[in-house]
C-alpha cells in the first residue's frame, strides 16, 4: 500500500513536468528499488506509471501544457474549461475519469491477460503502419473548422518528423548538419512549443489581464448530471485504451487521440468539443489510464514490452530476477497477484493524491498572471532542458512556439500536428519495412489480416468525418 | 492579402524548400523501393496542393468553408502589431535566457527569466520581484537538479569555486 502511495505520488509529480516522461520518471526511480523487495518494487513502478499517465493532464488543463504525450488530447477541453473559471471541474472530470479508466483496466488485465496476449504476437510492420494510419485518420475529424487547414498541418507535422536519420537505410534528412538534429525532434518540444510557449506569447500580448478574476481553489468532482453524461465517453476511452495498450506501440497517446475523437462523434453535444466539453476530458483521460494497465498484457503475458514505460518495468522485473511472458504466471504466481493489488491500491492512491495535490495546483494559478507566467516559463525553459540535457532542445521549443502562435493568428488547428508528429516515425518506418518484406508488394497492407481489419476501420473513420464536413457546411450556407 | 492567401503562399514555400531538400538526400546502397526521400517527397506534394487550394480561396473567398459568424467573432487573440511585438519580446527573454545560460549557470539564468518576465509582464520593479525570482530560483534547482538529478548548466561558478 505504502509502495502504490509512494509510487503514484511520485508519478504525479514527475507526469506534471513537462519533458519529464512517465518513462522518464520510472527510470529515475528504478534504482532506488533495488533493495527492495521485488513485489514491492514492481508495485512501486508500476504506481508510478499510474500516477503519471494522470499527472500530465494537471498542467495540461492549467497552463495548456501537456506533461505527457497522451494529455495533448485532453489539453483542447480541459484548458477550454479552465478558461471558464472551471479548472477545478476540469480536474475533477479527469481525476475521477482516470480512476474509471484504471479499474476498467485493471480488471482487463487481471481477466484477459492471456487469452489477449495473442493480439500483440499478431502484430507485423504492415499492422504497426496501418495502426499508425487509424491514428491518423483522426486528423480529418479533428480539422472541424477547416478541413484544408487541418490537413496542412497534419501535413507540417508528419514533415517534421522526417527530420532526422532515416529508419531503413540510416542517412540523414533535413540535419542541417546538426548533430543534435540525428535523433529527430522529440514530440513533446513541438507540444511544449504550440501549446505552452504560444499560450505565455498570446498572453504577453493581450492587455489588461493581469488581474486575473480568482477561481476558487478547489477541486470538484463531478456532479450526478454530469457523471450520467461521461459516462459514455469513459467507456469508450476505456475500451480504446484496452485494445491500444495491448498492441505494441499503441500507447497513451493514440489511444487519448482516437478515444477524442470517437467520443465527439457520438457525443449529443458535439458543438462543445474544443469549447470546453466535459466529454472531452473524459473520453481521453479514462483511454490513457486503461493504457497504463493494459500495457501490461503483452509484458505479463509473453514479456514483449509494447511502451517505453513498460520496457523500464520489463527492467525492473529483471532487476529482480523475474522473467516476464508465460512462465512468469506459473513460477512467480505471487508476484502478478501482488501486482494486481498493487495496481488496485495505486488506483485508488491515485485519487487520495491527485485529490491532495489539486488544492495547491489550483491556488497557484490563482496568483497574479506576472508571476504566474514567470514560473510556467521558467518551468517550461527547464522541462525541456530535462528531456535530453540539450540547450539546442529549449531553442527548438521556443521556435516551435513561435510556429504555434503563427498558427494561431492563421487559424490552423494545432492538434493534427501534434498528430502527425507523434505519428509520423512510426508510419514512415514500418509503411518501408513492411514493403522491404514483401519486396514492394503493397498489397501486404490487404493480405494481413490485421492490417486490413486496421485500415477499413481508418477508411471508415475518413469517410465519416468528410460526410460530416460535407453537412455541417451545408447547414452554415442554410443559416446564411 | 487576407490570411488564406498569406498561409497559401507560406505553405507554398515551406513546400518547395523541403522538397529541394529532400531532393538533395543522397541514394544509398541500402535504399528500399520508397527510399529515404520517398515519403518526404510526397508530404511536399501534398502540402503543395493544399496550399494552392488556400490561396485559391484567399483570391475567391466564396469557396472558403468559413466557420459560422458567431464563431468567427468570438474571443480570440487580437493580433494587432503592438501585441504581436509583445509577443515576441516574451520569445526574446527565451533566446536571452539560451544565451547566457551557459555562461552565468542555471540559477542565476533562471532567476533573471523569472525577474525579466514578471517586469516584462506588467510588473513594477521592486525588490519583491527580486525576492520572489530568488526562491524560485532556488525550488527549480532543488526540483530539477537535486531531486530528478538533471545537470543543468553549472556556468562559471563552478570553475570559481
Amino acid at each position: 500500500m505504502a509502495a502504490a502511495f509512494g509510487g503514484v505520488a511520485w508519478g504525479i509529480f514527475g507526469g506534471a513536468l513537462p519533458g519529464i516522461s512517465p518513462s522518464i520518471t520510472m527510470a529515475l526511480l528504478l534504482p532506488l528499488t533495488f533493495g527492495l523487495e521485488a513485489t514491492t518494487a514492481i508495485v512501486m513502478l508500476a504506481s508510478t506509471y499510474v500516477g503519471a499517465e494522470y499527472g500530465g493532464s494537471i498542467p495540461g488543463i492549467l497552463i495548456r501544457t501537456p506533461g505527457t504525450n497522451a494529455a495533448a488530447a485532453t489539453v483542447v477541453d480541459g484548458y477550454a474549461l479552465k478558461e471558464q473559471g472551471k479548472a477545478g471541474e476540469a480536474l475533477g472530470i479527469s481525476l475521477y475519469s482516470g480512476f474509471v479508466g484504471g479499474l476498467f483496466g485493471l480488471t482487463v488485465l487481471y481477466l484477459l491477460t492471456e487469452p489477449l496476449s495473442t493480439v500483440a504476437l499478431a502484430f507485423t510492420p504492415a499492422a504497426y503502419f496501418a495502426l499508425g494510419m487509424l491514428g491518423l485518420s483522426v486528423i480529418a475529424s479533428l480539422s472541424r473548422e477547416s478541413l484544408v487547414r487541418g490537413l496542412l498541418a497534419g501535413v507540417i507535422g508528419l514533415m517534421i518528423s522526417t527530420i532526422g536519420t532515416d529508419p531503413v537505410t540510416g542517412l540523414n534528412r533535413f540535419t542541417f548538419d546538426s548533430p543534435e538534429l540525428l535523433s529527430g525532434i522529440p514530440p513533446i518540444l513541438v507540444m511544449v512549443g504550440v501549446y505552452a510557449i504560444a499560450e505565455l506569447m498570446a498572453q504577453a500580448g493581450e492587455t489588461g489581464w493581469q488581474h486575473a478574476p480568482r477561481e476558487r481553489a478547489r477541486i470538484r468532482f463531478p456532479r450526478p448530471a454530469v457523471w450520467k453524461r461521461i459516462a459514455r465517453p469513459q467507456a469508450i476511452g476505456s475500451v480504446i485504451g484496452t485494445f491500444e495498450g495491448m498492441m505494441p506501440g499503441g500507447g497513451g497517446a493514440i489511444s487519448s487521440f482516437i478515444a477524442y475523437d470517437q467520443a465527439r462523434r457520438f457525443s449529443r453535444h458535439k458543438e462543445e468539443f474544443g469549447k470546453g466539453s466535459v466529454e472531452g476530458i473524459a473520453a481521453p483521460e479514462a483511454a490513457n489510464n486503461t493504457v497504463a494497465c493494459t500495457a501490461l498484457v503483452p509484458l505479463l503475458s509473453l514479456g514483449i514490452p509494447s511502451s517505453n514505460s513498460a520496457a523500464v518495468l520489463l527492467g525492473g522485473f529483471l532487476m529482480h530476477g523475474l522473467v516476464p511472458g508465460p512462465m512468469l504466471l506459473v513460477e512467480n504466481g505471487e508476484v502478478v497477484n501482488g501486482l494486481y493489488l498493487g495496481l488496485l491500491a495505486a488506483n485508488i492512491a491515485m485519487v487520495v493524491v491527485g485529490y491532495l495535490v489539486m488544492t495547491p495546483c489550483l491556488w497557484l494559478v490563482g496568483q497574479p498572471r506576472p508571476y504566474l507566467t514567470a514560473f510556467i516559463f521558467a518551468l517550461v525553459v527547464s522541462g525541456v532542458y530535462a528531456v535530453e540535457t540539450s540547450l539546442f532542445h529549449v531553442g527548438v521549443a521556443l521556435v516551435f512556439g513561435a510556429v504555434g502562435y503563427a498558427m494561431r493568428y492563421f487559424k490552423v488547428p494545432v492538434l493534427p500536428m501534434v498528430l502527425g508528429v507523434v505519428l509520423g516515425f512510426m508510419v514512415e518506418s514500418n509503411y518501408r519495412r513492411a514493403l522491404v518484406l514483401s519486396d514492394g508488394d503493397h498489397m501486404t497492407f490487404i493480405q494481413d489480416r490485421v492490417s486490413a481489419g486496421l485500415l477499413l476501420v481508418a477508411v471508415l473513420f475518413v469517410i465519416g468525418s468528410l460526410l460530416r464536413h460535407v453537412r455541417d457546411r451545408r447547414t452554415r450556407h442554410a443559416g446564411r | 492579402m487576407n490570411r488564406d492567401l498569406w498561409l497559401g503562399v507560406i505553405g507554398l514555400v515551406l513546400a518547395g524548400a523541403y522538397y529541394l531538400m529532400a531532393a538533395d538526400v543522397p541514394e544509398s546502397l541500402l535504399s528500399d523501393a520508397v527510399g529515404p526521400a520517398g515519403l518526404p517527397k510526397i508530404y511536399a506534394y501534398v502540402l503543395a496542393g493544399l496550399s494552392l487550394v488556400l490561396a485559391g480561396r484567399g483570391f475567391a473567398p466564396r469557396l472558403a468553408d468559413r466557420p459560422p459568424r458567431a464563431e468567427s467573432r468570438g474571443k480570440g487573440p487580437p493580433y494587432v502589431r503592438r501585441e504581436i511585438a509583445r509577443a515576441a519580446g516574451l520569445l526574446a527573454l527565451g533566446a536571452v535566457y539560451l544565451a547566457v545560460v551557459e555562461f552565468v549557470g542555471y540559477v542565476v539564468a533562471v532567476a533573471l527569466l523569472i525577474a525579466a518576465t514578471v517586469w516584462y509582464q506588467g510588473g513594477v520593479f521592486r525588490p519583491r520581484i527580486l525576492l520572489v525570482a530568488a526562491c524560485g530560483a532556488a525550488l527549480f534547482w532543488l526540483m530539477f537538479v537535486r531531486l530528478l538529478g538533471v545537470q543543468h548548466p553549472p556556468g562559471i561558478w563552478e570553475s570559481l569555486l
